[in-house]
């Protein structure tokens, strides 16, 4: 919100002396920060940010009050010259408990327009003066003191005036010239032909005050917050008035507001009063709040007294009752966020400064926790992952349907994942893959010229299910490219799908993942988080005994068929021997030349055998023997 | 003679250079061989097809220009083959005897997000403090995201134009920000609290509100949220805490600095600044001349949040903080295009992220 300085300045004479700067450092203090200071007809005005919690500091009034009570100094005093109210002139029905208070006046509108002073002061606020006194003016008194006030043309208002309920299916022509289909839950202003304002949020096009209006009827109102805020809801309607109203308007503002606005139309537009009356009375005031004053210690940190504390809250404008060890505060009828102990605790540290909060660490009352499982073993992956050369992504959790569909497992039905308001096609759906995300940023790395990509990312995928989406943290790394060739020991090579078996299988997976082609030399896999091997929860595991005896080392050249899985003949070979003297199996090299039977590789399979005692070197030929025989059955030959 | 040949054919022999210079390898080198003089299915090839179906008169300056492509062609292959085979040759050599005379061999670096090691690093700061790591769904219902928080029923942010909704399940959101952790971990713990002494914990996480991509907007981001609950806490443990933290964060050196503020689920609430730590609070374009930067939002717990857990705040207390990740990460990296941040460049990531 624009608060223009002189105009602040009139109503809380102290702040005159403040320059913008310090000016701005003391309302930030108050918890109003200002977010920047425009120069516009010739003053400073600042660019005040209002939490939503203080619709009373709307208005330079309000921000007058705020700036008051912290420097201790008095306000201007607000004293229109007050209005005798008669018998109304226009019948004014209140039937909704919506709106308990309706303050309005009626005048005839002499000469005269909007004084320039005036126009200045709305310019300032970059709102525009229309030129018309009684719609300049209402706007003004909205800036200047917060309260929100609306002038019909008279003369166009046939018969009675009510507020009431909108019947759902009606129509009212806004002031912004859009047809609105009202709900019965909308608040209206109506005449006897229909709605002619919808209450708290905008005037009606047809009893608009123009330039041919004679006569205006003033409406200073008060309209419960939660109603304004449905209908500027639910018509996409924000306005000055219904951010105003919607937060809590100050109801003993509503006469005042109209005794100002008359006084305006008076001196600016030479108006006669024909007459003014209320209908309706002040709401219910809000109930006092009782402060303790171990709950003031406890939140302020030190030991604040109840009448220090009586004080401040004395000087925002509560009244306050001392008992032995308690406060009862009756807030001041603008303020709706004093509602519990809390609040006021929040007041009396707030006039008083945060500044002067002590700062202390809180004592340890339990031992601490410990980080879980998953969120250690997700750690460890993502470091060991980038040491091996990897980098971790963080993309989009939503994708497009076609994108999802590429990678996400066929049973895993995206209906049941899909956004109902996505930012577009492109984002709509919650993903059940990490693999398209990955696919993306590996190949825009390509194509940025990058010789190798590797990249993983560690984030949920989601799997659609009857009470909603799933979520599984998953594992996805991408790798392609050229590999090697960047120093003299490593040649060139692209990058292949047997590299990223490689990273499963030092990832400790039991089972190895599907490697999928993203594309031209380009890799992926992804398996959920929870299949990774975990830390185990013992901080030193069991003793388990081991042999300090020699192991053995045997070597086994095989001739196997192209084509043949090394995990089926790995197995097989295993399965001959027995576990508890296998230490180790592997194969060593590959080798495929023009020299060898057609058809046919060499492997070269290394065997370690151990055992509690020394081997003997017959038992291991006869082991050798047994997983040749093991080879042998599917296909391979020991090669000579 | 060229107007003879196809221009898909000149253009290939255009690019027979740089195709060869890229060969790494025998195997890429033998691939590239077959494209251009295979026997079938080659430019080569297809060289031939075109003499045997040309007109007589011009067999013979097409069969010059054929026999010039061709011939540049294998020669330039047949030196890149005994380049390779030399280079591998010299490998082995290098391989098998060590000359301590040469640079070693670097093994590939990789790097951690920038986001979470940032994110990593709060949780290193807040683990003296006693404080573990607690995490939540991101598709979460509205009583977690707003009704657990006293965030009331008609406020703005659950409109369908801020908050991102499910369309088969219209209960379930995405959310907004991580302090749904708050709400289900307090409706966890509630009934142990005693037991444990309170809580004290970090929700590190993504959040998503509706928000268009631009340079400081991303419709996903990252959030970390602090809370402890205890004895007759107040605000001098929210600032004791916030003081150590983020001194252990950007040096002994820092101050904060408490505004008053509001959010719904907590009373009092605050915006906490720090002493800008890239001018040492001399005044710099980050802090915009100021010294201070607005760094989490925070306060003590609105009793609300406590009932909603079942928690009885006449006898618990507790202080929550939210903090913005990328907000952070950009803050102190001066990074000045938030979307850098989710597009992945190897370049960007190797750069910011780096490995603690």
């Amino acid at each position: 919100m624009w608060i223009e300085r002189k105009a602040l300045a009139a109503e809380i004479p102290a702040a005159a002396a403040l320059d913008t700067r310090q000016l701005c450092e003391l309302l930030a203090s108050l918890g109003f920060p200002v977010d920047g200071v425009a120069s516009r007809e010739g003053t400073d005005v600042l660019d005040v940010d209002i939490t939503a919690n203080r619709g009373d500091a709307m208005s330079h009034r309000g921000m007058a009050r705020e700036v008051a009570a912290k420097l201790r100094q008095p306000l201007a005093p607000l004293a229109p010259p007050p209005v005798a109210e008669g018998a109304p002139q226009v019948p004014v029905r209140l039937e909704s408990p919506a709106c308990p208070l309706y303050a309005t006046a009626l005048l005839s509108l002499g000469t005269g327009g909007t004084p320039a002073d005036a126009q200045a002061f709305l310019r300032a606020l970059d709102a525009s003066a229309k030129g018309l006194p009684a719609v300049d003016a209402s706007n003004e008194l909205l800036h200047r003191y917060g309260h929100p006030t609306h002038a019909f043309d008279a003369d166009r208002i046939q018969g009675a005036v009510s507020v009431r309920w909108a019947i759902s299916g009606e129509k009212l022509v806004t002031l912004d010239g859009v047809t609105r289909t009202l709900l019965a839950q909308d608040l209206v202003i109506a005449d006897e032909a229909g709605p002619i304002a919808l209450a708290g949020v905008m005037g009606g096009d047809g009893t608009k005050v123009t330039e041919a209006t004679r006569r205006v009827l003033l409406e200073s109102a008060w309209f419960d917050p939660k109603t304004v805020r449905a209908t500027a809801r639910r018509h996409s309607l924000h306005t000055d008035a219904s951010h105003r109203f919607g937060r809590g308007a100050d109801p003993a503002m509503a006469t005042v507001a109209r005794d100002l606005l008359v006084d305006r139309l008076r001196t600016w537009a030479g108006a006669t009063l024909e007459g003014a009356w209320t209908a309706g009375a002040l709401p219910a005031h809000a109930s006092s709040v009782t402060l303790s004053e171990a709950m003031l210690v406890r939140v302020a940190g030190e030991p604040l007294t109840l009448a220090e504390a009586a004080e401040a809250l004395t000087r925002l404008g509560c009244v306050v009752k001392a008992g032995s060890d308690t406060l009862t505060v009756q807030p001041p009828t603008w303020r709706h966020d004093m509602a519990i102990p809390d609040d006021l605790a929040e007041e009396v540290l707030r006039l008083r400064g945060y500044e002067h909060i002590p700062s202390v660490l809180p004592p340890l009352e339990g031992p601490p926790q410990r980080l879980s499982p998953d969120y250690r073993l997700r750690q460890a992956l993502a470091r060991r992952l980038a040491h091996l050369g990897f980098h971790q992504t963080v993309t989009y959790g939503f994708i497009s349907p076609e994108a999802d569909a590429a990678f996400a497992a066929p049973d895993n039905a995206p209906e049941g994942r899909t956004l109902v308001n996505p930012l577009g096609q492109e984002y709509s759906v919650l993903r059940g893959t990490l693999l398209s995300s990955l696919k993306d940023a590996a190949e825009q790395n390509l194509r940025q010229g990058a010789r190798e990509v590797r990249l993983f990312e560690v984030a949920p995928t989601y799997i659609s299910g009857p009470k909603g989406p799933g979520e599984r943290f998953t594992l996805g790394l991408a790798w392609g490219g050229t590999q090697g060739g960047e120093d003299y020991l490593s040649p060139a090579r692209p990058v292949r799908e047997a590299d990223l078996r490689g990273i499963a299988r030092d990832l400790g997976l039991a089972a190895l993942p599907e490697v999928r082609a993203l594309g031209e030399g380009l890799f992926g896999f992804e398996v959920p988080v929870a299949d990774l091997p975990r830390p185990g929860e013992r901080i030193v595991p069991a003793f388990r005994p081991f042999s300090r005896f020699p192991s053995v080392e045997r070597d086994l050249s095989l001739l196997v068929d192209l084509g043949q899985p090394y995990e089926a003949l790995a197995a097989a070979m295993r399965a001959a021997l027995p576990a508890e003297v296998l230490q180790d199996l592997r194969c060593v090299d590959v080798f495929r030349h023009k020299s060898l039977p057609e058809g046919r590789q060499a492997w070269l399979m290394r065997l370690r055998f151990q055992a509690d005692r020394t081997l003997v070197g017959s038992e291991v030929d006869g082991w050798m023997a047994s997983a040749l025989a093991a080879a042998e059955a599917l296909g391979a030959k020991i090669r000579a | 003679m060229d107007h003879l040949l196809p221009a898909e054919i000149l253009e290939a022999d255009r690019a027979f250079p740089v195709a060869l210079a890229a060969c790494a390898d025998l195997d890429a080198l033998l691939r590239l061989k077959g494209a251009y003089v295979g026997r079938e299915g080659s430019h080569a090839a297809r060289l031939m097809d075109l003499l045997k179906a040309a007109p007589k008169e011009q067999k013979r300056d097409l069969g010059a220009a054929i026999n010039g492509l061709k011939q540049g062609w294998e020669e330039g292959l047949k030196a890149r083959q005994t380049e390779l085979e030399a280079a591998k040759k010299n490998l082995n050599a290098l391989a098998s005897s060590w000359d301590p005379a040469l640079p070693p061999p670097v093994p590939a670096r990789g790097a951690l997000h920038p986001l979470n090691r940032l994110m990593d690093r709060l949780v290193e700061v807040f683990r003296p403090l006693g404080f573990h790591v607690e995490e939540g769904p991101e598709v979460e219902t509205e009583a977690h995201n707003f009704d657990g928080l006293n965030i009331p029923e008609d406020h703005p942010a659950k409109a369908s134009s801020d908050t991102f909704y499910l369309a088969a399940h219209p209960e379930l959101l995405l959310r907004t920000h991580t302090s749904p952790v708050q709400v289900r971990t307090l409706l966890r713990v509630a009934p142990d609290l005693q037991k444990l002494g309170g809580i004290r914990f970090l929700a590190p996480g993504r959040v998503y509100r509706k928000d268009e991509i631009d340079p400081t907007h991303s419709p996903m981001f990252h959030q970390v949220e602090g809370m402890l609950v205890g004895h007759d806490i107040g605000m001098q443990h929210l600032k004791g805490t916030l003081e150590y933290a983020l001194r252990a964060l950007f040096g002994p050196h820092t101050e904060i600095r408490l505004r008053p503020s509001y959010f719904p689920f907590v009373e009092p609430g605050c915006e906490v600044d720090v002493s800008c730590p890239l001018c040492d609070a001399k005044g710099c374009r980050v802090c915009k001349g100021s010294g201070w930067v607005e760094i989490l939002g925070a306060g003590l717990l609105h009793p609300n949040v406590l009932k909603y857990a079942g928690i009885d705040p006449e006898e618990w207390s507790g202080w929550a903080f939210g903090m913005g990740v990328e907000r952070m990460a950009m803050m102190l990296s001066q990074t000045p295009d938030l979307r850098l941040f989710f597009e992945n460049d190897q370049r960007f990531l190797g750069a910011m992220g780096g490995l603690d």
